[in-house]
């Protein structure tokens, strides 16, 4: 279990503020490796295995930096989808996450449950053991147009 | 109180009835995408995801750098955008902030296994129509074009003229493990 609640406060209750919902948040730590949502879940660039690790690295800094949420998929299998990253929310061009792409990370952060989606306010980056899943050795480079052919250059 | 809060608070109110059919009218393309894909088209609010969720909320969604929600009026449901139409690896924040605290129809694909997605819905989004005006989310490479003053070469897409990628390529390499792994890959594979 890598989800640890250090504060929960009534999960599961909504309070409508200005004409928005807003869900009850619960401070959480998350560990886990920061990953392509979209190649992930629609299967567009191949299986769960391949779009995960080195061998989805670069394909997952491009998702980032197009602005595609980038998630954090936890040892359970939950995907944590990161809204803000060390506290700041303008992330969808991709520049504060490029880094951390494919590493194992752990988060501490808000955590927003809402209509079977998990969005993660990251407010600090506790741990970075870098890319720890080298998927690379078992399928290649995924997509394998991502690595440019060095004769053809 | 507004449409949102009566449909939120209805669904609320009301026990889990399952997934709904937002099918009829979509004139989405399929991407026959392995996971599974499902077309929608349903009116909803666009807000972005930290305005939605903390209150904290600037009057453009963040001009495009924040992640984007859609709040749908039929169930008070909020769904996290996604993708865009375009296939270059593109969000849908640009096109979506353009549209901030408007209710618009979207229409689009669903996608994913439900074994995987335990629920959520995956949200792509490929149009946008308010006032009867359809838009299609194709406008990812304007942005990007704004914020990257000198990108690399003159042609190509813009994932392989991005400094700020290349940088990265050019140091970690393509698996993020160093140029000796990439030196390695391409001594065994071309």
């Amino acid at each position: 279990m890598n989800l640890k609640l250090t504060t929960a406060l009534a999960a599961g209750a909504f309070v409508l503020l200005g004409g928005v919902a807003q869900a009850a948040a619960e401070k959480v730590t998350v560990t886990g490796e920061v990953i392509d949502t979209w190649c992930y879940y629609s299967g567009v660039m191949g299986w769960y295995d391949t779009v995960v690790g080195s061998a989805h690295h670069t394909c997952a800094m491009w998702c980032a930096a197009g602005g595609i949420p980038v998630g954090i998929l936890a040892d359970d299998g939950t995907v944590y989808m990161v809204m803000k990253w060390e506290g700041d929310p303008n992330i969808a061009d991709g520049t504060a996450m490029l880094d951390v792409q494919s590493h194992r990370v752990t988060a501490e952060g808000m955590l927003h449950k809402v209509d079977d989606i998990n969005y993660l306010m990251v407010s600090e980056v506790t741990s970075n053991e870098g890319i720890t899943n080298l998927s690379h050795e078992d399928f290649g480079i995924v997509p394998g147009f991502a690595f440019p052919d060095p004769n053809k250059q | 109180m507004n449409r949102i809060m009566i449909a939120a608070l209805a669904a609320l109110i009301a026990a889990p009835a399952g997934a709904q059919d937002f099918s009829e009218g979509s004139e989405a393309k399929n991407w026959n995408l392995a996971h599974g894909e499902t077309k929608a088209r349903f009116e909803a609010k666009v807000t972005d995801a930290v305005c939605a969720f903390t209150g904290d909320c600037p009057e453009d969604c963040g001009a495009g750098l924040r992640q984007m929600v859609l709040q749908r009026v039929a169930d008070g449901k909020t769904l996290l955008v996604f993708k865009n139409i375009q296939p270059i690896f593109s969000g849908g924040s640009y096109d979506l902030a353009a549209y901030c605290g408007q209710t618009v129809t979207v229409d689009g694909l669903i996608v994913g296994d439900p074994e995987v997605t335990k629920g959520a819905e995956i949200m792509q989004v490929q149009t946008v129509t308010v006032a009867g005006e359809t838009a299609k989310t194709n406008q990812f490479t304007k942005g990007w074009e704004a914020r990257t003053p000198e990108p690399i070469g003159e042609k190509g897409p813009w994932f392989r003229r991005d400094p700020l990628i290349q940088e990265r390529l050019d140091t970690t390499g393509y698996f993020g493990l160093g140029k000796e792994e990439d030196a390695k890959y391409a001594e065994e594979n071309f």
